[in-house]
């Protein structure tokens, strides 16, 4: 059986467990906890550890998906769940530019060492004030060749079109 | 859809450049205590800022010494008999009132008085409407404002290590021109520190090497640089500092095109 890893992460609240928890066939494992820092202020129970969800492909091959804890402390994750993913989704939260900033060290984390394909997700879309994707390029300074599609994580459709976008990123660099 | 949030969080040389960048025609809201201040923009250029309300009025113009207020009727008569199109600046040239190099110098001052005031705001909530446009009788500027000295001057305020280690983590960084930056050097004007910097930019130095070699403290430089990044002028790239340390770059594995192909064929189906 072989398995291959795709890494979804952002900003605290970004969506990256609802996102994870629309597409996955079995039921997500998370491990959250109530909060006891300033994320409190944003939900009452945030992703300390991760999220893990799973898409049988075939009888052969499985994609894994997985969430990285939001906060800062949990940053040494990171590195581990990166080793040999297949891309990666960085989502934000479209209504909230204070974890904008946040979001761009996120990228810069996981883009710095490695060549890793990637789309961004202009999550929550579907809410009053959400920077539109366009919007959310000029704001996180992303270069006219990444993707930023639009997403809402709670939209089945819209998170099939998000990682489609980033099938078709690895599928140009892939070889034959 | 209108864009909203705080420059505590997004700073205002941030929007600025957001608005540079992205060619943005509309009016940006400002409030913060009491206070409250208006910017609006053509096309990514300033034509007015308005830190209370009477600065959208043709009476500006009074108050700057550019006109009096007999030439101020005058001119609004003549602007409600042209009708929709001509803005009041035009009528005042037309007219004869006072010259169009006048006109622009004593906006374009004033103007940019009434931006750099908002950059000392420590917070301030924004609310960007686009395509929201000045009344016709505002005293506009005659050519609309480049922003990128006000994206600079913004940057020049910034003391916190904190805040440049966002988009500049490290000093082991190279800048690097994007395009030759002739174009947009016309719109900037450059403190002697930041001159020293920007000569000193040359593809292959580190911010720490040009910290050495112009004798500016790091955080002088890595701010300079943190302004000319926020104006879109340069990269920073890491190639010295994977190679250096001995480390070989992380090389993503090589994927297969038809297991990329059962995905999304899995996917797409789902």
């Amino acid at each position: 059986m072989q398995t291959v890893k795709m890494v979804i992460s952002g900003a605290v609240n970004a969506g990256k467990t609802e996102f994870i928890r629309t597409i996955s066939e079995i039921e997500v494992v998370s491990t959250e906890r109530r909060a006891t820092d300033d994320t409190r202020l944003i939900k009452k129970e945030t992703t300390v550890a991760m999220d893990f969800g799973r898409i049988a492909i075939s009888d052969d091959l499985v994609l894994h998906l997985f969430g990285t804890p939001g906060q800062k402390r949990f940053d040494f994750m990171w590195e581990i769940l990166a080793e040999g993913m297949l891309g990666l989704v960085i989502l934000v939260d479209s209504t909230r530019p204070e974890t904008f900033r946040e979001t761009n060290r996120i990228i810069d984390f996981f883009v710095s060492y490695r060549d890793t394909p990637y789309v961004i997700a202009a999550n929550k879309q579907d809410r009053p004030n959400a920077w539109s994707p366009e919007e959310l390029r000029l704001a996180l300074r992303q270069p006219p060749h990444i993707k930023v599609l639009p997403c809402t994580a709670t939209d089945r459709e819209s998170v099939k079109n998000v990682l489609l976008e980033l099938l078709y990123v690895i599928q140009e660099r892939s070889e034959d | 859809m209108a864009l909203v949030g705080n420059i505590r969080d997004f700073s205002l040389s941030d929007f600025l450049s957001l608005v540079d960048r992205g060619y943005k025609t509309g009016a940006l809201h400002l409030s913060y205590n009491d206070q409250t201040a208006r910017l609006y923009f053509e096309k990514g250029k300033l034509l007015l800022a308005a830190r209370r309300p009477e600065d959208e009025k043709p009476e500006l113009l009074v108050r700057l010494g550019v006109l009096n207020a007999d030439q101020v009727a005058q001119a609004c008569q003549a602007l409600a008999a042209r009708g929709n199109g001509v803005t009041l600046s035009q009528v005042v040239i037309d007219a004869g009132l006072v010259s169009a190099e006048r006109l622009q110098s004593a906006l374009m001052s004033h103007t940019e008085q009434s931006v750099y005031g908002l950059f000392a705001w420590p917070e301030g909530d924004f609310l960007f409407e686009h395509n929201q446009r000045p009344a016709p009788d505002a005293p506009l500027a005659p050519v609309p404002i480049s922003i990128d000295h006000l994206i600079m001057e913004g940057v020049r305020r910034i003391d916190e290590w904190e805040r440049i280690r966002d988009r500049i983590p490290s000093t082991d960084l190279v800048p690097r021109f994007l395009a030759p930056p002739g174009e947009k050097l016309k719109g900037m004007r450059l403190a002697p520190e930041e001159w020293k910097v920007f000569a000193r930019i040359n593809g292959r130095d580190t911010l720490a090497e040009i910290a050495q070699k112009t004798g500016l403290s790091e955080f002088d430089v890595c701010r300079a640089v943190y302004g000319f990044l926020t104006a879109g002028m340069l990269e920073l790239v890491k190639r010295q500092r994977v190679l250096a340390a001995g480390m070989p770059p992380v090389e993503q594995p090589r994927i297969k095109k038809s297991l990329v192909n059962r995905i999304i064929n899995r996917i797409r189906s789902m």
